[in-house]
């Protein structure tokens, strides 16, 4: 029998509390718990300026970048009834990386607080059209991984022209690159605001597990069992689309985390999105957080490269088994 | 008599033409005719499912399928594709308990129904690592499980063994006997021989509906399927 959803959501946040006690204690300024608890009730001012400054704003957008990747690749998985579906490799990143970049080289970064996310979204939005022409719906795993290389290259294209045309303004180049390495250097409060709009995208996803499960097992069956199929589409990619841009235009390009969280969940407690949606979102949080603790425990190597260490291999792997 | 569904004058551009039928209520309709004469299309369009007609009228009793929700129309009238594929590893149970999504409850009827079809024994397993016929059985069993008066099958028979064949084919009449009414498409000539009414579709059209002896002349068919016709005995099947 099958663990209990409500056991494991219990499970996972105790985790994610865990994670976020060593995450908040642990960096170039090792602080004790008391010190912790101290410093986040402003009663130790050194600690509490590292805390609220530093540590507690790079935690938070670490979590909720988590939670929207790995909610968004679920919902990309059972949109495309391919369990190797996921933002980073079918190119809604890329897309949003490339909408980020060309906010930031036009400076309309420093206008709005708003612009990077904004382009971030469209630029993702254009990306999944584009998926979506290429590879429709039920497509096979190969069709559907070569409209992300082709879309990858595409954006990688964009991405590059505007690095290059930009040679000159060495500030904003800076920028550009933070975005293809993708990390949680000096995330401010700012940050966290943006990335907030990840919690009603995840609240909105919430009671939809049942009709991804009939969704999931083909579309035309889903509307013979009482679906509104073309809605729940709709829903499905705007939600997805609007996680991953928000993910990225905070964090940059962070692979792997909604292809590998998804995965690993299905294997524990089966294929039911009733149970996996809420889990996803935690275990996302989970594993970008734990990352980054590994990242910074290993030196300071970035987010983008840690999931990817861990998700690069994984990814082959299942490839491997699913050739079967 | 009531009637269960009535299509009028349905086209779907390259699959059927002009196409009017009529269906009664409390009846076993087989749906005949060679490959590519438009039977998946005219079960998919009757159960009001994209991509549907482009023109024409499909209604449920009285009521048109266009005026009713999506959600009621799945307590209305349930859909069973000839193939499915299945990505994940859904249990034989979880999939079953999908008919009851627009009842809004997980449970009534699906013990039911894995019983009827002889699945409880694998109701635990993955539908994904299931035999053809087992596939067929549970995605009956879901079709069961919506207690829709209205069962669209699409050749439900295709890869059962013969005791299966036989209770689906029960199942079917005891649905019937209860108000029900059940359309499916098979290609077997001498089963439907059996059934209370038949639609024999040709090249996207209606070219006959009626009792079986009627539909089934030997002239008809050898132009439609090519081959003699006699009536005979020979190896006769049934239910212990």
């Amino acid at each position: 029998m099958k663990t209990a959803p409500q056991g494991l959501v219990v499970a996972g946040f105790s985790l994610l509390l865990l994670l976020a006690v060593l995450s908040l204690s642990f960096g170039d300024v090792r602080l004790s718990p008391g010190q912790l608890i101290d410093g986040l009730l402003h009663r130790d001012e050194f600690a509490a300026t590292i805390l609220w400054q530093i540590r507690l704003p790079r935690l938070l957008v670490a979590a909720l970048v988590g939670a929207a990747l790995s909610g968004s690749g679920l919902v990309m998985q059972a949109y495309f009834r391919n369990s190797l579906a996921s933002p980073g490799l079918l190119g809604v990143s890329a897309g949003g990386a490339a909408g980020a970049v060309v906010a930031i080289a036009l400076g309309l970064a420093s206008f709005s607080l708003f612009a990077v996310p904004f382009f971030a979204t469209a630029g993702a939005f254009a990306a999944t059209l584009v998926v979506l022409l290429l590879a429709r719906r039920g497509a096979s795993t190969e069709r559907l991984l070569l409209a992300g290389v082709a879309l990858n290259a595409l954006l990688g294209a964009v991405t590059s022209y505007v690095l290059s045309a930009h040679t000159l303004t060495y500030e904003r180049n800076a920028q550009v690159l933070f975005w293809l390495l993708g990390g949680l250097e000096d995330r401010s409060w700012e940050h966290v605001w943006m990335a907030a709009a990840v919690v009603p995208g995840a609240l909105l996803l919430l009671p939809l597990g049942r009709p991804m499960d009939l969704l999931s097992l083909g579309a035309k069956e889903a509307q013979s069992l009482g679906v509104d199929v073309s809605r729940l589409r709709r829903w499905l990619l705007a939600l997805s689309t609007v996680l991953t841009a928000l993910a990225t235009a905070v964090a940059g390009m962070v692979g792997f985390v909604g292809l590998i969280v998804p995965h690993i969940l299905r294997l524990i407690v089966g294929p039911e999105h009733r149970r996996l949606v809420p889990l996803s979102l935690i275990g996302g949080a989970v594993f970008v957080v734990g990352c980054d603790l590994a990242g910074r425990a290993a030196g300071g190597l970035r987010l983008g490269i840690v999931t990817a260490l861990v998700g690069g291999p994984f990814f082959l792997w299942q490839l491997g088994r699913s050739e079967r | 008599m009531k009637t269960a569904l009535r299509l009028e004058n349905i086209s779907v551009p390259g699959r059927l033409h002009a196409l009017s039928l009529s269906v009664d209520a409390g009846k076993v309709v087989g749906l005949i005719g060679p490959n590519g004469s438009g039977k998946s299309t005219l079960l998919s369009v009757a159960a009001g499912l994209p991509p549907g007609a482009a023109t024409g009228r499909v209604s449920w009793g009285t009521e048109p399928v266009s005026t009713i929700a999506v959600l009621e129309r799945a307590r209305r009238v349930a859909w069973v594709p000839q193939e499915a594929r299945f990505e994940f590893g859904f249990t034989v149970r979880s999939v079953v308990a999908q008919g009851r999504y627009a009842h809004g409850d997980d449970g009534a009827g699906v013990d039911e129904a894995l019983a009827r079809f002889d699945l409880l024994a694998v109701s635990g397993r993955p539908v994904d690592r299931l035999s053809g016929g087992e596939r067929q059985r549970v995605l009956l069993a879901r079709a069961v499980a919506t207690a829709a008066p209205l069962q669209l099958w699409d050749e439900p028979l295709a890869s059962l063994d013969p005791r299966h064949g036989l209770e689906v084919l029960a199942l079917a009449r005891s649905l019937a006997r209860a108000g029900g009414t059940v359309v499916f498409s098979l290609h077997d000539l001498r089963l439907a021989q059996e059934l209370d009414f038949l639609v024999l579709l040709e090249g996207g059209g209606l070219l006959a509906a009626g009792a079986p002896a009627e539909v089934l002349t030997p002239d008809r068919v050898r132009a439609v399927f090519g081959v003699e016709s006699r009536l005979q005995s020979g190896l006769c099947l049934s239910l212990p």
